[in-house]
């Protein structure tokens, strides 16, 4: 089949690929490059920084060192003397060391990992469910259910956020912040699914049906067969399945910015990122370090998701 | 262990039915094969007792048990896939240890079992392999491992050796053999392949298109088969069958009289009622004439023209026309027949059959084999 390329060839099709990879790959090059470098090198076009400068990004984490309040003389000796009470004395310090310069990352990032994990858990689990009964069992109207989830996934969420809301206010979950996260949990779950158990069912279906037959002659009733043997076969395709909801609710930001919005503690990040943007701390290097600590679980999710699907983990079991 | 009874059975698919009627008894401690060609129903007639396919009418008994409603895992059966079905995420100790688990045994007797089927079906070496890493008759052997490590009422079998090579198949034929004397299971087992169905069944079941044809040992199905369909299908090669006008006593074609009061369990009256009959005769009681011992009740079919010859070894085939047909006759290597010759083949009129020419084909001189 496959023509042998003569080494012209062979340049040229490197040279185009190699061309595709850094044009797709260049942005977070950028992010990257700017992240660390020092203000002074702002100017500096080139993508590697003249000197390595990591304070963005110990700032996000919050490995820098508690800066020291920097207090005005006059009001320096406010504070000395000593009848003004402890408390007035807070006040006062507080109106230097404003807390709007401190940037919660840490705080935003466990919210996002939270709910998406607990949403990529739950989805997986429900579509896993959900795509055995589509892929094996016989019920009516299967194939309109079937169908009508993948429905779900192809209306818009512009379309949707403001009447979810409406009905989360009307339910009485969105006022508080319990309620509110709740809502937004559904909302993910609901997103996720159809596609979810499109990619379960259709999974499924490659699992020769003789296998759970032979577990039941051994012994299992359908639902031991499906925890026995579709699971435990399926893990590869569960654990895709189940980055594939992380990530989208790691990213999602639309339902956030509307449900989350009066519930500061609780924004995740791609909302959090929004306010970094326009806030007075839009400083960039450490706009680009925290899109960078954003990214980096999506990328290794994808490493992890990469490395488990080249393997067929249903070889040699049926014959033919 | 324990019988297994198959009453008035019947299996549809929407309105087309698949199994007709179907009546069977598996006595405790026998190996039933049920044989006939692909898509005649036997995979149908076997998940049904399995639990795998519902019945559409009719019960099926497990030793006292009626099993009609209960559900596949509660049947006690155990069962080789023809395409094995093995767990492909399991190894092979667990493969077979699965069902003894899931029943409950103790520790010791699991450890006992194991070494008792890996040593029986020689897979000591590939215990923690996985099936991806074996090769069919492997994963075969590992199928039926499976089987018997479990302590079930009924060993169900379908096709296990259909996807072996000719070699394999044999070893593993015999093995099967062996082993369900040794264990005296009650087994039906189910093969399109006439040679295991004759080798292995106590009794064989001889169906098609849904319906049992003949139930018999194997001597009764080769000796005494009810219907041209049961003569022609198990043997190989096929039975031959001559249509013979009857002319008096004699059963007349090509330049032949055969006196058909020399032919066992033959009726002259019965004979009678019919124009014409179909003269059956297995192609192994053809004896070349130069080398049979005369006797009175060898019929002679002399002038005949050998058109081709095959050398099997031990045996040879030879096909030559006789009634218009075609026909096969296997002779031993004593005799040195060549193409082309004109040879005389005899016959033990004891052993030829008689079928009527109703669609059926019905034999006619039924008798003690
Ligand atoms: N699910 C099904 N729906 C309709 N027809 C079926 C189904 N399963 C089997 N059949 C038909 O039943 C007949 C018997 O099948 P089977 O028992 O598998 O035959 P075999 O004797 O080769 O094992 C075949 O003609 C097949 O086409
Ligand atoms: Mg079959």
């Amino acid at each position: 089949m496959m023509n042998k390329r003569t080494p012209i060839q062979s340049v040229i099709l490197y040279a185009l690929v190699f061309a595709l990879v850094i044009f797709c790959v260049f942005p977070f090059l950028q992010i990257l490059s700017t992240s660390l470098k020092h203000p002074i090198d702002w100017g500096n076009p080139s993508l590697i920084p003249r000197v390595l400068h990591l304070d963005a990004y110990k700032e996000l984490l919050g490995l820098m060192p508690v800066k020291e309040v920097d207090v005005p003389a006059s009001i320096q000796r406010l504070l000395d003397n000593p009848a003004l009470s402890a408390e007035k004395k807070q006040m006062l310090l507080a109106k230097f060391s404003s807390g709007s310069d401190v940037f919660p990352f840490g705080r935003y990032m466990l919210n996002t990992f939270v709910i998406s994990f607990v949403t990529g858990i739950c989805s997986t689990f429900l579509a896993s469910l959900a795509a055995y009964a589509i892929a094996r069992l016989r019920f009516p109207a299967q194939s309109l259910m079937a169908n009508g989830v993948l429905f779900v996934y192809m209306v818009g969420g512009v379309l949707l956020m403001v009447p979810l809301y409406q009905m989360s206010v009307n339910v009485g979950l969105a006022s508080s912040a319990g309620g509110t996260i709740f809502s937004l949990f559904l909302i993910y779950l609901i997103q996720t699914l159809p596609v979810a158990m499109y990619m379960l069912g259709n999974y499924f279906r490659t699992i020769p049906f003789s296998l759970e037959e032979a577990a039941m002659m051994d012994g299992c009733s359908r639902v031991e067969a499906f925890w026995r043997i579709i699971m435990p076969l399926s893990k590869p395709m569960l654990f895709t399945v189940f980055i594939y909801c992380f990530v989208i609710a790691w990213n999602e930001y639309l339902f956030a910015s509307v449900f989350l919005k009066q519930y500061q503690d609780f924004q995740t990040l791609p909302l959090a990122l929004q306010t970094l943007f326009t806030s007075k701390n839009a400083i960039w290097d450490r706009i680009m370090a925290a899109s960078m600590l954003t990214l980096l679980p999506v990328v290794i999710c994808f490493m992890l998701a990469n490395k488990h699907l080249s393997g067929g983990l249903t070889d040699g079991g049926v014959k033919g | 262990m324990s019988s297994v009874i198959l009453r008035n059975v019947n299996k549809s698919y929407g309105n087309l039915p698949i199994v007709k009627n179907l009546n069977l008894e598996v006595k405790d401690g026998e190996f039933v094969v049920l044989v006939g060609p692909s898509g005649c129903g036997k995979s149908t007639t076997l998940r049904m007792v399995a639990g795998l396919e519902d019945i559409t009418q009719g019960d099926i008994q497990i030793g006292q048990r009626a099993i009609n409603d209960l559900p596949p895992h509660k049947r006690n059966i155990a069962m080789v896939f023809q395409n094995y079905a093995l767990y492909p995420h399991m190894s092979v100790r667990e493969n077979i240890v699965f069902g003894l688990k899931k029943s409950g045994a103790d520790a010791e007797t699991i450890k006992q079992k194991l070494a008792d089927v890996s040593e029986m079906l020689k897979l000591d070496d590939y215990l923690d392999r996985k099936p991806a890493d074996l090769s069919g008759g492997q994963r075969q052997r590992v199928a039926m491992g499976r089987a018997l490590a479990r302590d079930a009422d009924v060993y169900l079998f379908d096709e296990p050796l259909s996807n072996l090579d000719a070699k394999l198949r044999h070893h593993m034929r015999s093995e099967i053999a062996r082993i369900q004397h040794q264990y005296n299971m009650t087994a039906i087992y189910v093969t399109h392949d006439q040679i295991e169905a004759m080798t292995l069944g106590d009794r064989v079941v001889v169906m098609r298109d849904g319906i049992v044809e003949q139930v018999g040992t194997p001597m009764d199905i080769y000796l005494q088969p009810t219907n041209t369909f049961v003569a022609t299908f198990i043997g190989s090669p096929a039975m031959n069958l001559f249509e013979a006008t009857i002319d008096g006593d004699d059963l007349v074609f090509d330049q032949y009289r055969i006196p058909a009061s020399k032919i066992a369990n033959v009726d002259l009256h019965d004979l009678g009622s019919h124009d014409t009959v179909l003269v059956g005769i297995r192609p192994d009681f053809f004896e070349d004439s130069a080398l049979s011992s005369p006797s009175d009740n060898l019929f002679e079919f002399n002038d005949i023209q050998v058109d081709l010859v095959e050398n099997l070894g031990f045996d040879k085939e030879i096909m030559f026309k006789l009634g218009g047909e075609d026909a096969k006759a296997r002779l031993d290597l004593r005799s040195h027949v060549k193409r082309q010759e004109h040879i005389s083949l005899s016959v033990d009129l004891n052993r030829v059959l008689l079928f009527d020419t109703s669609p059926q084909g019905m034999l006619i001189n039924a008798g003690e084999v």
